[in-house]
């Protein structure tokens, strides 16, 4: 029989251990991860305006400050604290991170959400992370530089030209089918086709659009939801989350 | 246009050359820095995990089953980031694609955010206006939305773990709703507005949202979830490959 007192120490001692130094690296991770623009715009020699950084900031709070907000809360549920820490470093999380641990937690037959399946589920998330390490630095740090290097010049050209509309039409209709939501797609679709016609007609508008967009969006997404399914706030419960987001 | 990726070259705000300075060594030594971070990061936890799990009860080979359970099915999803870093390697560079794509980040919010911070400046991601400077940019606001996420996270994880319930229960159906459909409406608005630049722009991205949804209807028909972890890379480079043609003729 295991004492409960001592497993409440242990795991104590697991929670102390796992936040301060998930928070450390995590901080860690963050200086590293600024580093580089901050080299970019401060020491290397590049005409990057401070203003500017601020407005293309502004701009992207605009758009994506609510999912900044709501996917750490979204995901604290599924994850328990001591794996938020790794998973908004690691990333990937919806797509790769949540199955790893689902699949462990499967193999040893123990619950999500209880001290075990915690445990089971942080094992997991560094098996995925080590995983993942060592395929991005072969693939794409070795060999993708080497595959970049030997690629005709015309197809990279077409690469750099037309990446923006490739990845944004696969993207759409990932999230889109990820969400399960038809109805604020359609409202989606409708608004961002108003809003470039707009910025085409008036060019100056082109800088707000993406924000417009999503604004006009949400909002109309949350006056015009299903009501039966998303009535009153108190009856939806938190059970049913979607996919997930594609962060 | 002028790319000369092969030969590194001083910094100039105008050149279009961004791989010049998008694989400086001063950002590869950031990019491993954030590897090592997360290597630490694992055996710190693994260490902890260990430490604790006799204590509940779990034997040491539960743990490392779960850990090697997590590992294996990591692969298939691991390798399929790799595709569509491999084709985002010539727009923001290797070590700039590891941090923020590979890891980090996911390719569809760093892309829209480096193409709405090359707006704020007037430039496109990729095109002729995609100078060495816009790519200084996009870099700054894609790592410092990215923060932004980590700093959510530092600072809630503390007080959701408190229990804090006014904030674990903020308006389920606002939560169900609003961000789901912002993030719809932020990959739309920046997919539709690329179609009046030419028809070669409708071909990309009609053919990869096409490609996407029979991948989708497919992977749902036969219950292959592994061809929805794919989908994104193989329409990305499915659609790249119609859109070269589509440029040759």
């Amino acid at each position: 029989m295991i004492q409960a007192t001592e497993m409440h120490q242990a795991l104590g001692a697991f929670d102390k251990t796992t936040s301060r130094w998930g928070r450390i690296t995590m901080i860690i991770g963050l200086i590293f991860s600024l580093s580089a623009p901050a080299y970019l715009v401060f020491f290397a020699g590049l005409d990057i305006e401070i203003a500017g950084i601020f407005a293309a900031f502004g701009a992207l709070a605009a758009v994506f400050g609510v999912i900044w907000i709501v996917e750490p809360l979204t995901y604290f549920p599924i994850l328990g604290a001591s794996s938020m820490y790794q998973a908004f470093m690691i990333g990937n999380i919806s797509n790769k991170l949540l199955p790893a641990a689902m699949i462990a937690q499967a193999t040893i037959g123990v619950k999500p959400g209880t001290r075990k399946g915690e445990l089971s589920s942080v094992a997991a998330i560094c098996g995925a992370a080590t995983v993942h390490l060592i395929s991005l630095f072969i693939f794409v740090g070795l060999l993708g530089t080497w595959l970049v290097s030997v690629i005709p010049a015309d197809i990279i050209q077409t690469v750099q030209l037309y990446i923006l509309p490739t990845v944004m039409g696969a993207v759409v209709v990932q999230a889109i089918v990820s969400q399960k939501a038809p109805r604020a797609a359609i409202i989606a679709l409708a608004v961002s086709i108003i809003v470039v016609l707009i910025a085409k007609l008036y060019t100056p508008f082109g800088l707000f659009s993406t924000a417009v967009a999503v604004i006009a969006t949400a909002t109309l997404a949350w006056f015009l939801r299903d009501k039966k399914t998303l009535g009153t706030p108190e009856d939806t419960t938190n059970e049913e989350l979607p996919e997930g987001p594609v962060y | 246009m002028n790319i000369s990726y092969q030969l590194p070259m001083a910094a100039d705000s105008n050149s279009t050359d961004i791989l010049a300075i998008a694989n400086s060594p001063f950002l590869w030594v950031c990019a491993i820095g954030v590897f090592l971070v997360i290597v630490v990061q694992s055996v710190i936890y693994m260490k902890a995990a260990s430490k604790a799990a006799p204590h509940i009860g779990m034997t040491p080979q539960e743990l490392k089953t779960s850990f090697r359970a997590g590992a294996i099915s990591a692969i298939g999803p691991s390798l399929a980031v790799v595709m569509v870093a491999v084709a985002l390697l010539t727009i923001f560079g290797t070590p700039a694609v590891l941090v923020r794509i590979g890891l980090i980040g996911s390719v569809s919010y760093e892309t829209a955010a480096a193409a709405i911070a090359a707006k704020t400046a007037g430039a496109e991601l990729g095109g002729p206006t995609y100078t060495q400077a816009v790519f200084g940019l996009a870099l700054a606001a894609m790592s410092l939305g990215g923060a932004m996420w980590m700093i959510a996270t530092l600072v809630l994880t503390p007080l959701l773990k408190k229990g804090d319930s006014a904030l674990r229960k903020v308006n389920p159906a606002i939560m169900m709703v609003v961000p789901g459909a912002a993030m719809v409406a932020a990959f739309m608005v920046l997919g539709i507005g690329e179609l009046p630049k030419s028809w070669i722009h409708v071909v990309a991205f009609l053919s990869s949202a096409g490609i996407m949804a029979i991948l989708m209807v497919i992977a749902n028909k036969v219950k292959r979830p592994w061809i929805k972890e794919w989908a994104l890379g193989i329409a990305i480079i499915l659609s790249l490959a119609i859109t070269y043609f589509a440029t040759r003729l």
